[in-house]
């Protein structure tokens, strides 16, 4: 079953009855991930090249990995900072099988001779293309509104001034890991849609932060797990997957991500059967230019859906950054290919962490690093 | 009747009262949507109320001040195929034209509200939205 169908069968039958007889609920979401990105593997050169800088369709690539193997990054921009097209941006017409422009150069050794190169690759012509995200899926994340007086332009999109707006982002109930609060099914080896094809779990994303407040229920209050993904580009799709451009803030990622729970028992048949008005999140004051804001609002995810969110007395209207049209699509696809016996869904083997906390960047001496 | 124009200006005919004049003279209901000026001209999207006769005669009268005059059809255009329905325009489109469907989980446009502001335009994370007057 999908997450949604999921949820009105628990509401007619029950948790008792659903735990009986689903087997796997079906969950999704699709929004801008900026920390992702893909690995490549060119293919030697004749004569060899070790390149040591790296372009494709002019975003510089990493290329600190042997002779000719690079890493492009979501957030990458070229060296005019045009955000209109990015690394992201990259990634996807890789994606849709379009040829890329590459430009590599090399400070030459005896073993890779070669010290420059123009060139043309694509998905047909690499060894491997590899999308390689270090941290998707944000279970929970904060919302966002602007007490200022001007427009902030931000990761969060188009913030109006005087609270003219919120922005919130996350699929909410039919989110990963909110139906799968304390990480029971979802672990390092699980098999996952990723951008319209399949990947894996391969680890704790970055930030991953089980140990925010949490309801009664173990849903987090603020943005708590995450997961780090790996899947072939190759067979990935257009659909979900798409550069985006955040205007004066840079480009990201749209990911689709699917991840199937399978209902091991009647506490996980009712964690999947939480509902928007059950997962809590905070507006915080982006007008705040610092790491912790303050929060304007304690609101639910029925709240921010129903389009409309009161804060300081102010009707405020809401948008979503994650497209839950086609969060439910990849939930709708994920079902059919479980069925159909295309997907095969695995069982973690190794459980995320449930303890562990985040640090911050402060500025140190090499003595207060090490302590 | 409600029309609604697109006025381009060259800077000689920036400096006429066109405005006043189309109410005063032509008793039309003038609202203006959007109005710029800049070194080569301006141009203004104006939605006129009134009957047909003072309408055209309004018209008539603009195009005799050198005012360029040509009906708004379309001002922004989304493209369909780019869309990923994540609804970051609704909340600052100040017409709502922008709608987020409760049921679909799609975003509507509304064309017939558009008044080709261009709010939308940079918010687009996808860059779905172009302006076209």
């Amino acid at each position: 079953m999908t997450a949604m169908e999921f949820k009105e069968f628990v509401a007619t039958n029950g948790v008792r009855k659903a735990a009986k007889e689903v087997d796997i609920v079906t969950t999704g979401t699709f929004g801008a991930m900026c920390s992702s990105g893909a690995y490549f593997n060119l293919g030697h050169a004749d004569p060899p090249i070790k390149i040591h800088r790296a372009w494709m369709d002019g975003i510089p690539a990493y290329a600190g990995l042997a002779a000719v193997d690079l890493y492009l990054g979501a957030t990458e921009l070229d060296e005019s900072n045009n955000i209109l097209h990015g690394g992201a941006h990259v990634i996807e017409d890789l994606v849709k099988g379009r040829a890329v422009r590459l430009k590599a150069t090399a400070y030459g050794t005896d073993c890779y001779p070669m010290k420059e190169m123009d060139t043309y690759v694509s998905l047909k012509t690499m060894n491997q293309a590899v999308m390689m995200n270090v941290r998707n899926a944000y279970q929970n994340y904060a919302a966002a509104a602007n007490s200022s007086g001007k427009t902030l332009y931000t990761y969060m999109g188009k913030l109006l001034p005087e609270l003219g707006n919120a922005t919130y982002s996350s699929a909410g109930e039919i989110s990963p890991l909110l139906n799968d609060p304390y990480y029971r099914t979802i672990g390092v080896g699980s098999r996952i849609f990723l951008g319209g094809g399949e990947g894996f779990v391969v680890w704790e994303g970055t930030q991953f932060n089980p140990g925010v407040a949490r309801t009664p229920r173990g849903v987090p209050k603020r943005p708590a797990g995450t997961l780090a993904v790996m899947g072939d580009l190759n067979g990935m799709s257009q659909d979900f997957l798409k550069g985006l451009t955040f205007t004066r803030y840079g480009t990201s990622l749209g990911v689709g991500v699917g991840i199937p729970i399978p209902i091991l028992d009647e506490d996980l048949a009712s964690a999947c059967a939480v509902t928007n008005d059950k997962i809590f999140t905070a507006i915080f004051d982006y007008a705040e230019q610092k790491r912790s804001r303050s929060v304007l609002k304690e609101v639910s995810y029925a709240d921010l859906s129903s389009g409309r969110v009161t804060i300081k007395g102010k009707d405020v209207p809401t948008s979503p950054l994650s497209s839950i049209y086609k969060a439910r699509q990849i939930t709708e696809l994920l079902k059919k290919r479980i069925l159909d016996g295309s997907f095969v869904v695995t069982e973690p083997v190794q459980r995320l962490p449930l303890k562990k906390s985040i640090n911050t960047l402060d500025v140190r001496s090499e003595k207060e690093a090490m302590k | 009747m409600k029309t609604k124009l697109v006025l381009n200006f060259n800077p000689e005919a920036s400096n006429l009262p066109i405005t006043h004049n189309l109410i005063a003279e032509y008793g039309l209901l003038v609202n203006i949507l959007r109005a710029e000026i800049d070194e080569i001209g301006g141009k203004m999207v104006i939605e006129v109320s009134g009957d047909d006769d003072s309408t055209n005669k309004g018209v008539e009268y603009l195009k005799k001040a050198g005012v360029g005059v040509r009906p708004f059809k379309e001002g922004v255009r989304r493209n369909d195929e780019i869309c990923t329905h994540c609804g970051v325009c609704v909340s600052i489109c100040p017409t709502s034209a922008l709608i987020l469907d409760h049921e679909t989980r799609k975003v509507t446009f509304v064309e017939e509200k558009c008044v080709a502001c261009g709010v939308c335009i940079d918010a687009c994370p996808p860059r779905a939205m172009e302006i076209l007057i």
